[in-house]
Parts: structure tokens; C-alpha cells; sequence
């Protein structure tokens, strides 16, 4: 493909954009942002409470791998183990099925304004990432809280079961790698929510886009 | 695509900004004095290419198809124009004659199914997804008949957008953007949302965007569709205004004869192709031999 000897220029990113977009985006929409962090709030406090409920158990030592992440006792049967991860992948799934929607939704509704920005100019990677942080960030506090909220109920009911003898017991090494383990998957979630319906519209013609088709 | 336009050969290559160089000529002269010169002529363009320097919009048998079940509409059949630089071009026609499908395909917002469409001599099909982000930015200014403002935006931070996306630095876009919404008359509007705007004042904010990056043209798709009389012809007044003092080539369609005054040249369409093409005069006197029969 011979491409003559045009003057045409080429733009460049901003990073500065990206975030100034995401950001403007999340303020205008607080109230559709909350709804969306709390469905993730919701699930990801559950996956955390499941990560952490061994903590009732005052016996219950510490160990490596998938099982030990997951606060198992390895001495444990394997049926114990299969149902423990079991329960996990449910919620990783429910929150799957919650947190794609709700992205799903919030970026299909800007069809139009996705059009206009890219008749105003804006690059598809500009419409791309500034989608993509804004979900991420959103994971972030979203999964954030949940962690919070799971942990709190987990320790909550650790104490109501044992009492005070329950703080002699427990460990909190394995805590930190099971934080960002939830965070992560909070993040990943809304981030691949988004992506999909971001990625179609970014594509998109701009006047397809603008008359809110897909 | 190897081969390159036959209309093209041997012309040569304007950088972006010897329009800029071009328009400044004009505006020291007599601002009209180019637009009739170019005007001149009017329908029969094809007669004397050379004469047609500084041509912005040409598009050559561009069709637009679309499947509709078993039929196949024609969306365009086979439009060929040409607008040259700094004309004031109005589209007429019904509903449904192609007015806005030609208007998409000339802006590089839906691609035809067939022909060429040249802005500035680029083939708008062979640029890629940057060229043609670059193109929408710098070059086209769009005006829509439903504002297209950004809901969520101020009218300040919609004028400033396509600045930032061309890469001026946020103080000069805001700067640039206070002034432009002075100039379309929203100077103490800057910082209100398209909800506290009338609709006449959205169309003044994307006005402003539209002339934000200084393009080479404007494409208005029915501007005055939404408003009523008064509004609208104030929204045409401006945008004549603008066409005159930066020499922007415009090309609006409309619904409504008494937006034509404005334009240099009227492009009639029907059922996909283009019916008539006539001078501003031309129309006048069309206008009153009609008159005289009656």
C-alpha cells in the first residue's frame, strides 16, 4: 500500500487524558459507581470470608500452596478441601456473572458519548484505557471494601465461637497474599467487564457508535 | 491502493498549515473575492480542473449500500463533487435522498461501499485508525442536528476536548476555549452543563467545537433541524461568519430554503444521487421565474 507523500500527522496518547477521562467519568456517574463497587463490595467480601472463615478454627496451622492460601488445614481430607474450593469458585462466578452486567451495562450506555469522542478526534486506545482504569479503579475500591467487610465478619464470628482465647491462636501470615489475591480478582473483574464492550466501541465507526447500535 | 487519483496528477502537496497561510492571503483581501472566483463556474467543474487548486472535498462515485433483508438500499449511488476551499456549500433534499450518509462518508465516519472520497487529496479509505482520529481532529469540524454536546462535560471542558486530543497543553486549550465560546456569544455560559443550556446555546458550544482545532472543514448535518426559526438562522448567521473570517469550507444541509441565502453553491439530492447543483444566483432567478408564473 502506497501511502503518497501526505501531510498527515498523527496524534499521540495522554496518558494525562486517560486519566482525566476515568476520573471525570467516575465523578459524574457517583451514583451508577456506587451501585457497580458495591455489587463488587458484595461478592468479594464473601470470597474473603471464605478465604479467611478457617480463622474460627484455633487449631488450624498455616501451609503453602493453593490449600494453605486458602487457610486449609492440609491434614484435612481432600473432600474438605474439593468443597472449600468448590464454594470459592462458586462466588468467583457469582461475582463473574455480577460484576461483567453491571460493566457491561455502564459502558453500553456511553455508546454515544464514546461515538463523539472519536468524532471529536479521541484515539480508540484513549477510549479503550480510559474505560479500562476507570473499571479498575472502581475493582479497587470496590474490592477493597470487601476485603474489609469479609474480614470483619470472619473475625466477628471467630470471636462470638471461641471468645477471647481465639486471638492466641491465629495466625495472620498467610493475610496479606489473600488481600491481594482479592483485590486482584476484584480488579480483573471489572477490568474484564469492561473491556469487552470498551473494545467494541473503541472499534467501532464513530456514527455506528453515536446511534447507540451493538 | 497504487494508483493514485488521475484528477490528482501532478498537483502539488499542501502541508496542514498552508491553508492557514492561504486563509490569511484571503482574509487580508477581499474576504469574498475568492469564494466567487471559486464559485465561478459553479456545475461544471469537470471543465476546467486546473483552475481548481484548492479543492477540499472531493469525492468520486461514492456509493453507500445497505442489506436490508433481501433489498439492497442505495444509501448513495454514485455521487461525484467537488467543494473547493472556503466554500459555503448547502445540501438540500428530503429526508432519506443521502444527505447524511454523503455527510458520514465525506467525514471519515462510515466508510462507502464503493468511490473515493479525497480530503486535501488524501484518500480518506487508506488511512488507519490514528490517520483518521488525526483527520476527525484537525482537519473536520462536525455540527450535528442533536448537538452531540457530552452530557456529562461543561461547555468549556466539550471546546477544549479536541484541543487536548491535538495536543495543545491544557492552559492554552482553556484559553483558546474561553475565547471561541466568546466568540459564538457563551461567554458567561463556560462552566454550565449541556442541561442548564437551551438547546440554540448547545448548538453554540458545539459550534465552538467544532472550530476549536481550526479545520478545514465543517461538515453540519441539519444544525437547524431543533431549533426554531430565529435560533436557527442565527446559528447559520455564525457559521457564515465563521466560513468568511477563517475561510472554512462548510458544507451544511438543511431542510429549509430560507438557510440558503448564506451559501455559494446548493446541492439538490434525491434517492441517493445528486439531482442539481447551482450557484447562489443561479437559484435566485430560479426562484423568481417561479414566482412569475404563478
Amino acid at each position: 500500500m502506497e501511502k503518497a507523500e501526505w501531510q498527515i500527522g498523527e496524534l499521540r496518547l495522554r496518558a494525562d487524558l486517560v486519566w482525566a477521562l476515568a476520573m471525570s467519568s467516575l465523578k459524574v456517574r457517583m451514583g451508577r459507581a456506587f451501585i457497580t463497587g458495591l455489587t463488587i463490595a458484595t461478592t468479594t467480601a464473601f470470597m474473603m470470608y471464605l478465604l479467611t472463615m478457617p480463622y474460627a478454627d484455633p487449631n488450624a496451622p498455616f501451609h503453602d500452596g493453593v490449600a494453605g492460601m486458602m487457610g486449609l488445614r492440609t491434614d484435612r481430607d481432600a473432600g474438605e478441601v474439593q468443597g472449600f474450593l468448590l464454594m470459592f469458585v462458586m462466588a468467583l462466578l457469582v461475582a463473574a456473572a455480577g460484576v461483567l452486567n453491571t460493566m457491561l451495562m455502564n459502558v453500553s450506555q456511553r455508546y454515544r458519548e464514546i461515538g463523539t469522542i472519536k468524532c471529536l478526534g479521541g484515539l480508540d486506545r484513549l477510549i479503550l484505557f480510559s474505560v479500562l482504569v476507570e473499571a479498575a479503579l472502581l475493582g479497587l475500591v470496590g474490592a477493597g471494601l470487601g476485603v474489609i467487610i469479609g474480614l470483619a465478619i470472619s473475625l466477628l464470628l471467630s470471636v462470638a465461637d471461641y471468645g477471647g482465647a481465639f486471638w492466641s491462636h491465629v495466625g495472620f501470615g498467610g493475610l496479606p497474599l489473600k488481600v491481594i489475591f482479592v483485590l486482584l480478582i476484584g480488579m480483573g473483574l471489572t477490568t474484564l467487564g469492561a473491556a469487552i464492550p470498551a473494545q467494541i466501541a473503541a472499534k467501532m465507526p464513530p456514527i455506528e457508535a453515536m446511534r447507540g447500535e451493538k | 491502493m497504487s494508483e493514485r487519483n488521475p484528477l490528482l496528477s501532478g498537483r502539488p502537496l499542501r502541508s496542514p498549515d498552508a491553508r492557514l497561510d492561504a486563509t490569511a492571503a484571503v482574509d487580508s483581501g477581499h474576504p469574498d473575492a475568492r469564494a466567487e472566483q471559486l464559485v465561478k463556474g459553479g456545475v461544471d467543474w469537470f471543465a476546467d480542473l486546473d483552475r481548481q487548486v484548492d479543492q477540499t472535498v472531493m469525492t468520486s462515485n461514492v456509493s453507500k449500500h445497505y442489506r436490508m433483508g433481501e433489498q439492497i438500499i442505495k444509501a448513495l449511488d454514485d455521487v461525484t463533487v467537488n467543494i473547493a476551499a472556503g466554500e459555503y456549500i448547502s445540501i438540500m433534499g428530503p429526508s432519506g435522498s443521502g444527505k447524511t450518509t454523503l455527510f458520514n462518508c465525506i467525514g471519515g465516519l462510515t466508510k462507502p461501499t464503493s468511490g473515493n472520497v479525497f480530503i486535501d487529496e488524501i484518500d480518506v479509505a487508506q488511512l488507519d485508525a490514528n490517520e483518521l482520529a488525526w483527520l476527525r481532529c484537525r482537519k473536520i469540524g462536525y455540527i450535528f442536528q442533536s448537538y452531540n454536546i457530552i452530557k456529562v462535560m461543561t461547555a468549556l471542558e466539550n471546546v477544549t476536548l479536541p484541543m487536548l486530543f491535538a495536543g495543545l497543553p491544557g492552559d492554552e486549550a482553556q484559553d483558546r476555549g474561553v475565547e471561541i465560546l466568546g466568540r459564538v456569544g457563551l461567554g458567561d455560559r463556560l462552566l454550565h452543563t449541556p442541561k442548564e443550556l437551551s438547546g440554540g446555546q448547545q448548538q453554540r458550544v458545539a459550534i465552538a467545537r467544532a472550530f476549536a482545532n481550526r479545520p478545514a472543514i465543517i461538515l453540519a448535518d441539519e444544525p437547524t433541524a431543533n431549533l426554531d426559526l430565529k435560533t436557527g438562522e442565527e446559528i447559520i448567521m455564525l457559521m457564515k461568519e465563521m466560513n468568511r473570517e477563517q475561510g472554512v469550507t462548510v458544507i451544511c444541509s438543511t431542510h429549509d430554503h430560507k438557510m440558503l441565502a448564506q451559501s455559494d453553491r446548493i446541492i439538490w439530492m434525491e434517492d441517493g444521487r445528486i439531482k442539481r447543483i447551482a450557484d447562489r444566483d443561479e437559484v435566485k432567478i430560479t426562484v423568481s421565474q417561479m414566482s412569475d408564473h404563478q
